[in-house]
């Protein structure tokens, strides 16, 4: 009785460690489930480089803006000083056209 | 000085080189349209000068300052005097002072364009034996706006200018 027990008990163990061929879908259900896994590793390091990038971008930009601004605004204060200096020299030739004509008007008396 | 070129000088080229070329000093302002809108950004509307200055610049065409200076007498022409002269001579343009010194070799130009009675651009020629002033602007300038500029060396004198000489007048030198 306890032969038998035994008997069925190795059958079964044959059975159970019998070398069988794998499906043919198993090996490509393991590597999309790899890939699943390992996708949003990949995805955070896309975001971490767009995130980087646009931040690099934002401070480039930002950058520009303020050379940009700052070249402006030394080119408007050397137009300005032109402006200045123009008006000047305008005000000091017509204080001597003033001068000469008060001269003139002085020594017609 | 540098000049801010972004407007063709209205004065005879050639003469101009040639006078640059013998000054000892020179100071150039040219400012066109644009130039002078972009000046006017940058003043000041609190100071009353400034605020002055930019009210009678928007609206000008131009303004181009020549001002030479020389080492010694006879550098520069009476030629060369009146070819500047003469690109003004036209139907436009009025004079309002003229004066010759012949003794002194002083001679003093303001001519004012008139478009329908108003003043559309002023020039002005002051020749010393030793200095040479040229400036000329364009667009309508008001000499109540001008008069208005105290600070800037005196710049009210052109509203004097105005009142005092309404004809053309000559000096006692010619």
């Amino acid at each position: 009785m306890e032969h038998e027990e035994l008997d069925d008990f190795e059958r079964e163990l044959k059975v159970a460690l019998e070398r069988r061929p794998a499906p043919p879908s198993l090996k490509q259900r393991v590597m999309d489930r790899r890939g699943q896994r390992r996708r949003p590793q990949t995805t955070l390091i896309w975001m971490r480089l767009a995130a980087t990038l646009l931040i690099v971008a934002l401070l480039g930009g930002g950058l520009r803006w303020g050379l940009q601004q700052r070249e402006e605004r030394r080119q408007g204060e050397e137009a300005r000083r032109q402006v200045i200096t123009a008006l000047r020299i305008t005000g000091r030739a017509l204080n001597q056209v003033n001068a000469r004509l008060a001269a003139h008007s002085r020594g017609g008396e | 000085m540098a000049a801010a070129q972004d407007s063709p000088l209205p004065l005879p080229p050639a003469v101009e080189k040639e006078l640059a070329a013998k000054a000892s000093n020179v100071t150039e302002v040219t400012l066109g349209k644009n130039m002078l809108g972009f000046a006017a950004k940058f003043m000041n509307g609190k100071d009353e000068d400034e605020a002055a200055t930019r009210k009678l610049i928007e609206g000008l065409q131009g303004i181009y300052v020549r001002e030479y200076e020389f080492d010694k007498e006879g550098e520069y022409s009476l030629e060369q005097i009146e070819q500047l002269r003469k690109y003004f001579e036209t139907s436009e343009w009025s004079p309002i002072v003229r004066e010759r010194e012949r003794k002194n070799r002083e001679t003093t130009d303001v001519m004012v364009k008139l478009v329908n009675g108003e003043s559309h651009g002023m020039f002005v020629l002051e020749a010393e034996p030793k200095d040479l002033t040229i400036v000329l602007i364009l667009g309508p300038v008001k000499m109540e706006d001008l008069s208005k500029l105290k600070g800037l060396g005196g710049l009210s004198a052109l509203g004097d200018v105005e009142k005092d000489v309404k004809p053309a007048k000559k000096g006692g030198g010619e």
